[in-house]
């Protein structure tokens, strides 16, 4: 009977020491998982900040007189060679 | 049980039970002998304690501090660091070309190529090839310096003494998703197990109106320095314009803890310790004025360059100020040539002028405030008749006081609008030497304008003008003379702007460039000074600002009748009334850069709206150097009486928010209003671990 309580508690001891080292590779992958997801958030908050500067810049007023004067121009030639 | 197994099984569990008791006599020799430290190699203690554990298990990241950003008065982003990456890699080369040297180069030169293609992953780049190759081209370079490509064998196995493994910066200022994800693949991966990539904060100083704030916002320049550890460090610095204020400057860097695995890659990372938040410094300037500004000026001195050949300005300056606070609302600058902006000075507080007749309004309110003027007396401004010869020629003085055109018996308020030299002559004859000196004291003429700004220009009157040496008679028949009609002194638009603030509100006003500083989310207002005394009494300057109202009318003898009549025929507004304003044309000579000398013609006008309840200054100077037919109400009025018409359009209007706010550290943050973005967590700074400070560069 000893012998069955001992081999019982020795499995008990394997199980709980795999179990801890399982758990604590779930651990590991999860931070690891965190981690990139944290770095893709920002990896997108420094596309987010390029997308934001360029479209104020589209929009500014001097660049839309800039777009503005160039189909201007552009539709001053197409006439010009129609009329060629 | 036989006797042998019980002694077997006795030395077994007997063994086990030492190891619990060599344990705890380990455990009594660190803790108690050994007085609860160790000493590291270099003979420091180590606290045995579970805090150190926690310590050496973690490691830890700065996070550098982005510079702090500039607003307008509304809240637009003026200047603002933008987060970007510093991707530098550290490549190990594989056993397989180490041992076959013919194999390297050609591995190098793939690798080159994904790393360059990868910095045009993003197919909405422009000029992809073009940038391709250049990438390529500095890779490459970077590669055979980071390797000693050159010192090392065509052929054979790879010399023990040469160095394996390269460090090299791929790219600064990488901000595109497609880029990072193309760069990330390369980290370990299955073909490049040797290299790893290594993400740095950076950050990309923006200027979203960049044409329209050079001189004022300013710019940084970055300068590497020594460290004394002996690295070299990049530091980003404010050279002019608001972005020299100290307080831009990146405050303490934030930390962020994480842990490595056995590769030190990084997999878990804490939260960012003392988030660093760069600071929000509120300007005075008001981004659509400026807009207007710069437009209004930039249109007035390239005219010439269409209809005038050659003659055109050689500079120009426009400020716009808020009377009741002295906020500097707009100032623009405009310089001949084609110089790079940031090398051309900011003509409204950097270029010196003479004054001119703007200063006669100065002088009168001055001359009536202290009593030496009788604002009905009545002189006699015709240089042929007695007054002139008994009071101004009798003088000795070299050079003729004369009119542009004849003037004959002027009161104060007519020698205003007729601009007249004599008559302002002879109010300021009326004038003791040290009253001169006050009147230089309290408009503020020749002192900073104490706005911090570097490389002001400070002029003032002629460094012998109140020289003891010089007798009283010498004093009046040229110095006295010349500062009435803004003659023998120099200043900037800006000192003109703050003496007329002055004027109007009391000696003690100056202007305002910043009206608050966000740290740490907390805003701190900087007041407008309130203790502006002594001020001018109010009929003082009622008399000089019906004086110049009427300056900005269609009467015949009206220096300002040209703008009231372009301004009528452009937009059909009668300024008589609206605007007031004083002209000034003055010729000078000015010393060149290169040490000659040219004679200029500065163009100037000072103007307020309402004229009846001044709220808004501008003063406007173009100097030319053609000296004939440059006039101060033809070509300097235009662009200030538009400015200011633009100004009261806008002020009818709401103020043009922009709720979409772009702040440092390349958050994009939509401010609706009542929603504090700055709570704390929600500073967003943090990023890859496994990273330096980027601006630290080896």
């Amino acid at each position: 009977m000893k012998w069955l309580i001992a081999g019982l508690l020795f499995a008990l001891a394997v199980g709980l020491a795999v179990g801890t080292a399982g758990i604590r590779a779930e651990n590991v992958v999860a931070r690891r998982t965190v981690e990139q997801q944290y770095r893709a958030i920002h990896d997108r908050k420094k596309e987010l900040g390029r997308l934001w500067f360029q479209r104020l810049q589209a929009v500014s007023p001097e660049r839309l007189a800039e777009m503005h004067n160039h189909w201007l121009q552009k539709e001053s030639q197409r006439r010009q060679g129609r009329v060629q | 049980m036989k006797s042998g197994e019980l002694l077997r099984i006795r030395v077994a569990f007997g063994s086990l039970g030492l190891v619990p008791v060599f344990l705890a006599g380990w455990l009594g020799w660190l803790q108690v002998v050994q007085a609860g430290t160790i000493d590291r190699r270099d003979g420091t203690p180590v606290p045995l304690s579970a805090a150190t554990a926690d310590r050496q298990g973690w490691r830890t990241e700065t996070i550098p501090a982005p510079r702090g950003t500039i607003v307008d008065r509304n809240g637009a982003t003026l200047a603002s660091d933008r987060a970007t990456y510093e991707v530098r890699t550290r490549v190990g080369a594989p056993r397989k070309v180490r041992n076959d040297l013919t194999l390297f180069r050609p591995w190098v030169a793939r690798l080159v190529n994904r790393l360059a293609l990868a910095l045009v992953a993003d197919s909405d780049m422009e000029g992809r090839d073009v940038l391709y190759e250049r990438h390529k081209k500095r890779l490459a370079s970077a590669a055979n310096r980071a390797w000693r490509i050159d010192e090392l064998p065509a052929s054979g196995a790879w010399p023990k003494s040469h160095r394996r493994t390269a460090d090299f910066l791929v790219a600064v200022g990488v901000d595109r998703l497609a880029v990072i994800h193309a760069l990330r693949a390369y980290d370990m991966s299955a073909e490049y197990p040797t290299l790893s990539m290594q993400f740095m904060h950076g950050f990309r100083r923006e200027y979203p109106y960049r044409d329209l704030t050079h001189g004022i916002v300013g710019h940084v320049n970055s300068f590497k320095t020594d460290l004394p550890s002996g690295g070299v460090k990049l530091e980003t610095i404010g050279v002019v314009g608001l972005e020299s204020f100290a307080v831009l400057e990146p405050q303490d860097s934030g930390r962020r803890r994480y842990l490595a695995d056995g590769l030190s890659r990084p997999y878990f990372a804490a939260l960012v310790e003392d988030a660093p938040e760069g600071a929000v410094l509120h300007s005075t300037l008001d981004l659509e004025l400026q807009r207007a500004a710069v437009r209004e000026l930039t249109a007035k001195c390239e005219e010439g360059l269409h209809n005038r050949k050659g003659k055109y300005a050689k500079w120009g300056a426009l400020t716009l100020v808020e009377i009741a606070t002295g906020d500097v609302l707009a100032a623009a600058s405009w310089h001949r040539g084609n110089a790079p902006a940031q090398a051309r000075p900011f003509a409204p507080y950097q270029n010196l002028f003479e004054p001119g007749s703007i200063v006669k309004p100065l002088v009168l309110g001055y001359a009536l405030e202290v009593g030496a003027l009788d604002w009905a007396q009545e002189y006699d401004c015709n240089p042929n008749h007695s007054t002139y010869r008994d009071v101004i020629r009798s003088l000795g003085r070299r050079k003729a006081v004369r009119d542009d055109h004849d003037c004959g018996l002027l009161t104060p308020h007519g020698i205003i609008v007729n601009s007249s030299n004599i008559g302002a002559a002879l109010v300021g004859l009326q004038l003791t030497r040290p009253q001169w000196q006050d009147y230089m004291l309290g408009y503020g003429i020749g002192q900073s304008l104490g706005l911090n700004l570097p490389g002001e220009s400070r002029g003032g009157n002629h460094h012998r003008s109140f020289a003891e040496e010089i007798k009283i008679r010498s004093f009046r028949a040229n110095s006295a003379i010349s500062f009435s009609f803004g003659y023998e002194m120099t200043a900037t638009v800006m000192q003109v702007a703050r003496a007329y603030v002055r004027m109007f509100r009391g000696l003690g006003a100056e202007l305002r460039l910043v009206k608050g500083l966000e740290l740490d989310g907390q805003m701190h207002d900087v007041p407008a000074k309130q203790d502006v005394s002594p001020s001018y009494r109010p009929e003082v300057i009622n008399a000089i600002r019906r004086a110049m109202s009427d300056v900005v009318s269609n009467d015949s003898h009206a220096t300002g009748r040209f703008v009231h009549q372009q301004i009528m025929k452009e937009s059909g507004v009668d300024l008589h009334g609206l605007v007031g304003g004083k002209t000034g044309t003055a010729v000078s000579p000015v010393r060149l850069l290169d040490g000659s000398r040219a004679t200029m013609r500065n163009a100037s006008f000072v103007g307020f709206l309402p004229a009846d309840n001044p709220r808004w200054l501008a003063v406007c100077v173009l100097q030319s150097d053609v000296v004939s037919r440059f006039y101060g109400g033809r070509y300097a009025a235009p662009p200030a009486v538009k400015l200011l018409l633009q100004c009261q359009k806008q002020m009818e209007r709401q103020p043009m928010h922009q709720a979409s706010q772009f702040r440092s550290g390349g958050q994009t943050r939509h401010a609706p209003s009542g929603v504090d973005l700055r709570l704390p967590g929600s500073s967003g700074w943090s990023a890859s671990v496994g990273a330096g400070v980027s601006r630290d560069t080896r």
